[in-house]
């Protein structure tokens, strides 16, 4: 199955305007390419360093997440957006 | 209740506890409670390394040409590393089998263990490297009176637990007098101790290798004693998995969606085990002081390192839920993120004969331009 390109909306809790992120990589890459220093070691799900609080929207995740996580928390090492998004990083 | 290695009794490992329900009979994994330990194992196995894989001869050249503040603060943290593990190695093991009752459990903690031995023989790999008879450091391990201080304190709880499981499993519940002590055992004091060693493991983990490696990738971004850092940066990898795996443990008790009895300890005992993470915070601040003592190295002081620490920290008490002391809120040694990057640390098979072939395609990988949009 394709998956469709998509670029979302992401809005970071004190900081604005909302940033495009696209579903190409993931939320940590975009993160970073608008210069917002996420905390993150591993890179790959396992650490639990990018803890981000998700306040509304979806995600997807491309590596099994494995670090541990509430239910309100993603990994945005290790997904993709799918849909607008308001995070706030840990 | 007894010990036995293959128990008879049928029962369900779906509905059993973590710790202390029936000791576990078949090893199986088709069926997982907590399928989290099952994934932690896979993970952790696809991470196995040798130390002999990694080639650190070029690291007795840099060695004579540190400072002697510096050579200082480098065999410091080995022998403190070498402590670390050589705990790690066998405590899980001890502690833990004889009152896990999950198969899948049973098996992380077995896993887990033996990287830690994987860790403990990297040291040997380091030194021999750098002294043609390495004896004197490991010696001094036992007789050094900062390293004896944190060993106490590490060691304390798992020994406590030990102790009190030897006597519950041999003497069953009531009050016991052992070499004119008394001990009161019973279902409650038992979780109490598990609940306590496991947040004590869970802050060793956390924190207690962080102003070591902060050290040992301080000295890397010099282009010093690259093959060390090599062997740390996957020593870090693992210990982070093994982060994850008692960070789980503690959660799964707290939001009772374990033992509900656990979840009452969780919150008779949370001051007490905060208590715990603050004092290892406090402990690490102070071993910064020790390597220290002499003076600095290039790119790290005492200050930093200990911010560094209390940053760390205030991220791993929020993952399981404890609130931090601590204030400070951004990353004082940014570049410690591209050393604790699993990315870079790719062990591939084929290249493993040639580890200096290893060795300098990882040092490539992290340049100063890395570094490049951080700002301290
Ligand atoms: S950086 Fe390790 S889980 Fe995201
Ligand atoms: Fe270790
Ligand atoms: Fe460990």
């Amino acid at each position: 199955m394709d998956k469709v390109c998509n670029t979302f909306q992401v809005s970071v809790e004190n900081v604005t305007p909302s940033l495009p992120c696209t579903n190409e990589c993931t939320l940590l890459e975009s993160l970073e390419s608008h210069k917002l220093e996420v905390h993150s070691h591993c890179r790959e799900g396992f650490c639990g360093a990018c803890r981000t609080k998700l306040i509304s929207g979806t995600v997807d995740y491309v590596t099994d997440p494995l670090a541990y996580i509430d239910d309100d928390e993603i990994l945005p090492c290790c997904c993709i957006p799918t849909s607008n998004l308001v995070i706030k990083p840990g | 209740m007894k010990y036995t290695t293959f128990n008879q009794q049928v029962s369900n490992p779906l509905t059993e506890p973590m710790f202390f329900g029936n000791p576990v009979n078949v090893a199986r994994y088709d069926q997982q409670k907590h399928s989290i330990f099952e994934k932690l194992i896979e993970k952790q196995i696809s991470f196995f390394w040798r130390p002999e894989e990694v080639d650190v001869s070029k690291d007795r050249v840099d060695f004579q040409k540190l400072t002697d503040p510096e050579k200082h603060i480098f065999i410091s943290n080995l022998k403190y590393q070498t402590l670390l593990d050589s705990v790690q190695g066998r405590s899980p093991n001890i502690a833990f089998l004889p009152i896990v009752s999950l198969p899948e459990l049973e098996t992380w903690i077995e896993t887990w263990s033996f990287f830690e031995t994987i860790h403990s023989r990297s040291y040997t790999h380091i030194l021999r490297n750098l002294f043609s008879d390495p004896s004197d450091v490991f010696e001094d391990i036992v007789l050094n009176e900062e390293i004896k201080l944190r060993a106490s304190d590490i060691s304390r709880y798992y020994d406590d637990l030990i102790f009190a499981t030897q006597l519950w499993q041999t003497q069953g519940e009531g009050r016991h007098h052992v070499d004119g002590q008394d001990y009161l055992i019973n279902q409650r004091e038992l979780k109490k101790k598990l609940y306590l060693c496991m947040n004590s493991v869970n802050a060793l983990e956390a924190i207690r290798f962080y102003v070591s490696f902060a050290c040992t990738f301080a000295f890397a971004e010099r282009e010093m004693m690259e093959g060390n850092s090599k062997i740390i940066r996957l020593i870090a990898r693992d210990e982070n998995l093994h982060l994850t795996s008692t960070q789980h443990i503690l959660n799964l008790w707290a939001k009772g969606k374990d033992d509900p009895e656990m979840q009452e300890v969780a919150e008779e005992c949370h001051d007490q085990a905060r208590d715990i993470f603050i004092k290892a915070v406090e402990q690490e601040k102070k071993w910064a002081s020790y390597l220290f003592q002499h003076g600095s190295m290039i790119g790290l002081n005492k200050d930093i390192l200990c911010q560094y620490v209390e940053f760390i920290a205030t991220h791993r008490m929020s993952a399981i839920g404890m609130e931090s002391p601590f204030e400070v809120t951004t990353n004082p040694l940014p570049w410690m993120n591209n050393y604790l990057n699993s990315d870079n640390v790719q062990v591939a098979p084929q290249e493993s004969e040639i580890s200096s072939y290893l060795v300098g395609q990882i040092d490539s990988e992290v340049n100063a331009d890395d570094f490049g949009d951080f700002d301290l």
